[in-house]
């Protein structure tokens, strides 16, 4: 019996595994796991281009919103391209919905930055050289610093030569080269002298738009979506503002671009102008630009109803002032916040949940052959398992999330599944005689492993798939599934084949 | 240990016995019969499809889901309320499990889920939220992908199955029940009013897995079976796939007791819908399939 004993423990099989096991926990107890977003709470965001992009362009939309992330002052953020048109963007640690709203909207921001004046853009974001912290007041005001090139603050000393009081605009993504259709009494606001600084003499907003990004009014008039359609030829998109919600559906029928900007409550005709614009200012020039000396450092300034606005306002225009534009637009198409004291419950829950999946295998097992010397390997073998396969992802710091879970689930269900096939060849030749035992143990192994490396191979094959082609969480199930049944038939189906062997007395 | 030994092993075998007596009434069907009836279930599940296909989760579909933990409310009313107050129709569903039950709020696409969640703190300020939206574009996307990687994997398991067995007949039978199982697993959910999402398509290619492990089990049995009569090897088989299949079906449902995650709920249900149909297509259908195949082929005096 000793010799038996023995002789088990020298096996490379078990000392595989053994060597595995010990090698996972110590992974464990060095490099503790990490958790998804929907484990570990935080905001899961899909982003998609505008158009497919080729990868260099991709890589650029990921540096850029890394960069940008970043400004935001948040930690642990990847970002990851997938594919030509989507962006996985994640962020752990948002603690609120409001939070986990603001990424999305410097993610949506495509930061193209305009500086204009009397309808000529004399400079974009290319020409921002560097950004100051920005100030927020007692009033909720606020300011961002930042210095501009020289040839932008050149071209803009000729421009507004002898033109004081005329206005400055700064625009962050304006609708450029559109049609919009507004109501007639945000259209007289835009061609009157209301944005004009203090210079009625400069051109109106309305012109000064028109003429710097190609963008045409109309005023609402019950036209027809035929009619507004015919309006907006040669543009790239309409922008319908506070006007019946139908309009929208009838021009996307026509495979129009169609963005559709409804009057929030209580909004000003002002404001809603400034909002859909993206217009900062204007500013009034003072005297001291207009003698043609370049000047260099300007500031944006704004103001909000409250504390917590004017900070997002602020940090959303230094943000974009910092890390520069988007090379495309980016929209959200899919967005998941969870918070962190939820995902604690989830991982409680999983922890629960794999244990009582455990004790259950333990007394099904138990329950079928009746015999604590099948279960007990049975169930420990699976414990092992997952072991092994959770140290692997310490390892590789993989992030488990809840679809990974899902397929270590999958893997030792099918792991258990394999175990019983091994369990059930060996008892099934119990009436072999002696002589012919020896060699009729190795043909039904045989067979038992034939069972388990084709349906091992099925899986795997067919888990690759989803590994290659899928966007997306499934990439995590995929990826620990093979996982799971690569550890199952190398490390643990072997040993195991082994100890029931030396336990069932088949040797 | 040699005495223990003694002892527990004729207990094993004689539970073992005892259950594939009782399991023998399977090997003494008509194969006729075993083919006919899980082709019927199979029919059956297809017009249910066609019927009652199920409906896209809003990861496919697109929508908004606000889930609030820790609320305990008639789902019809909460609704009701939530609609009024922020004047979109919103749908209301409420789950369960061992440590915290709540409600999940489902609005169209457009809705801004910070007004529910606002609407809903006014009368529940303690419990937790979390949400998530889709856009429609997007949920196209993963449809698609969804769509693909479902046939790829199948068609990965095709090739493989037939390299393992290089045999038409008993490979065909594989994928075909492999194909029946995902087909009755979609009508059930159809039925029982789960969604399909990436979670559940998720379960579907598991499914793939679990499926083909017992069909090669018996297959392997069947075609590879030295001593044993036809009859024998069945019974070996089907004793081990019970056993392999009520394993995994009580850790799958405990699975589902425990957890309050729609993912991992989901995928446990369609995983149980898949085994048990899983059950009948492997050890009816596919044995019936191999009896018939294995007469012929001992009619025509081949190997067996």
């Amino acid at each position: 019996m000793k010799r038996r004993t023995k002789k088990l423990l020298r096996n490379w099989r078990i000392i595989l595994l053994t060597l595995f096991l010990i090698g996972s926990i110590a992974t464990l107890a060095l490099k503790p796991l990490t958790f998804g977003i929907d484990i570990s709470g935080g905001v899961a965001l899909v982003a998609q281009t505008e158009h497919p992009v080729d990868t260099k362009t991709m890589q650029l939309v990921v540096d850029s919103l890394q960069k940008r992330l970043n400004t935001l002052g948040l930690r642990d953020i990847t970002v990851e391209a997938q594919g030509d048109q989507i962006v996985l963007i994640k962020v752990a640690n948002v603690t609120s919905p409001e939070e986990a709203n603001q990424i999305k909207s410097v993610i949506e921001s495509q930061g193209v930055f305009y500086m204009e004046f009397t309808g000529t853009v004399f400079g974009t974001g290319s020409d921002v050289e560097y950004v100051g912290i920005y100030k927020i007041n007692p009033d909720n005001s606020w300011s961002v610093p930042f210095r501009i090139s020289k040839s932008a603050a050149e071209k803009f000393a000729e421009l507004a030569y002898g033109k004081k009081g005329w206005p400055v605009d700064m625009f962050l993504d304006p609708p450029v080269n559109s049609l919009m259709v507004v109501p007639e009494s945000v259209y007289k606001a835009m061609n009157s002298s209301e944005f004009n600084a203090e210079a009625p003499e400069a051109p109106t907003l309305l012109e000064r738009i028109g003429k710097a990004f190609n963008i045409s009014v109309v005023a609402y008039a019950n036209q027809s979506a035929n009619e507004i359609a015919k309006l907006a030829q040669g543009k790239e998109k309409i922008v319908l503002v506070d006007v019946p919600g139908e309009l929208q559906t009838e021009l996307e029928g026509m495979n129009l671009t169609v963005r559709y900007v409804p009057r929030a409550q209580g909004e000003s005709d002002h404001s809603l102008i400034v909002r859909v614009l993206g217009l900062y200012g204007p500013y009034s020039l003072g005297e001291g630009l207009t003698v043609g000396e370049p000047q260099q450092d300007v500031q944006i300034t704004g103001s909000a109803p409250d504390r917590l606005t004017a900070e997002q306002e602020a940090s959303t225009i230094y943000t974009v002032l910092k890390s520069g534009s988007l090379p495309v637009k980016l929209n959200v198409v899919g967005m998941e916040f969870i918070s962190p004291r939820l995902g604690e419950g989830f991982r409680t829950q999983a922890i629960y949940a794999g244990i009582g999946a455990l004790i259950t295998v333990l007394l099904i097992v138990y329950f079928h052959y009746r015999n604590w010397k099948i279960a007990i390997p049975v169930a420990s073998t699976s414990f092992f398992e997952v072991l092994i396969i959770l140290g692997f992802a310490a390892l590789i710091k993989w992030n488990l999330d809840l679809p990974s879970i899902a397929g270590i689930i999958a893997a030792i269900g099918t792991g258990v599944d394999q175990q019983i096939v091994i369990t059930d060849e060996l008892l099934g030749g119990e009436k072999t005689t002696k002589i012919s035992r020896r060699s009729s143990v190795l043909k039904r192994m045989g067979r038992a492993f034939f069972v388990i490396f084709a349906s091992a191979a099925t899986t795997i094959a067919a888990m690759s798939f989803l590994l290659v082609y899928f966007v997306g969480t499934l990439k995590g199930f995929a990826f620990t599934t093979i996982l799971g049944v690569l550890i199952g038939i190398l490390i643990t189906r072997p040993a195991y084949a082994e100890i029931a062997k030396y336990l069932l007395g088949e040797d | 240990m040699s005495k223990s030994k003694s002892k527990s092993k004729p207990s094993t075998n004689s539970v073992r016995a005892k259950k594939q007596e009782k399991l023998s009434f399977l090997a003494r069907m008509e194969y006729k019969k075993m083919i006919m009836y899980p082709l019927a279930v199979f029919v059956i599940a297809l017009i249910l499809l066609a019927v009652n296909f199920p409906t896209l989760g809003i990861d496919l579909r697109g929508g908004v889901v606000v889930t609030a933990y820790g609320v305990d409310a008639n789902p019809d009313e909460l609704g009701k309320y939530i609609s009024d107050k922020i004047g979109v129709d919103v749908r209301v569903e409420s789950f369960t499990g061992v440590e915290a039950s709540g409600v999940r709020v489902y609005a169209p696409i457009g809705t801004d889920p910070l007004k529910i969640i606002d609407a809903m703190k006014d009368e529940y300020p303690n419990a937790e939220y979390t949400h998530s939206e889709v856009q429609p574009t997007f949920g196209e996307i993963a449809q698609q992908q969804g769509i693909r990687a479902l046939v790829f994997a199948f068609l990965a398991m095709a090739v493989v199955v037939f390299l393992f067995f290089r045999n038409l007949v008993p490979s065909l039978t594989i994928i075909f029940s492999a194909l029946s199982d995902m087909v009755i697993a979609v009508a059930l959910m159809g039925l029982f009013g789960i969604e399909l999402t990436t979670a559940t398509i998720a379960a579907l290619l598991m499914l793939i897995g679990y499926t083909v492990d017992s069909n090669i089990l018996l297959t392997t049995k069947l075609l590879r079976r030295k001593e044993d009569s036809v009859e024998r090897a069945y019974l070996a088989a089907v004793s081990t796939g019970f056993t392999m299949s009520t394993t995994t079906l009580g850790a799958l449902l405990i699975l589902w007791i425990i957890s309050t995650s729609q993912t991992i709920d989901n995928i446990a249900i369609v995983l149980i819908f898949g085994l048990l149909a899983d059950f009948m297509n492997t050890w009816v259908l596919n044995a019936g399939v191999l009896k018939w195949y294995l007469t012929r082929e001992a009619a025509r005096g081949g190997k067996a």
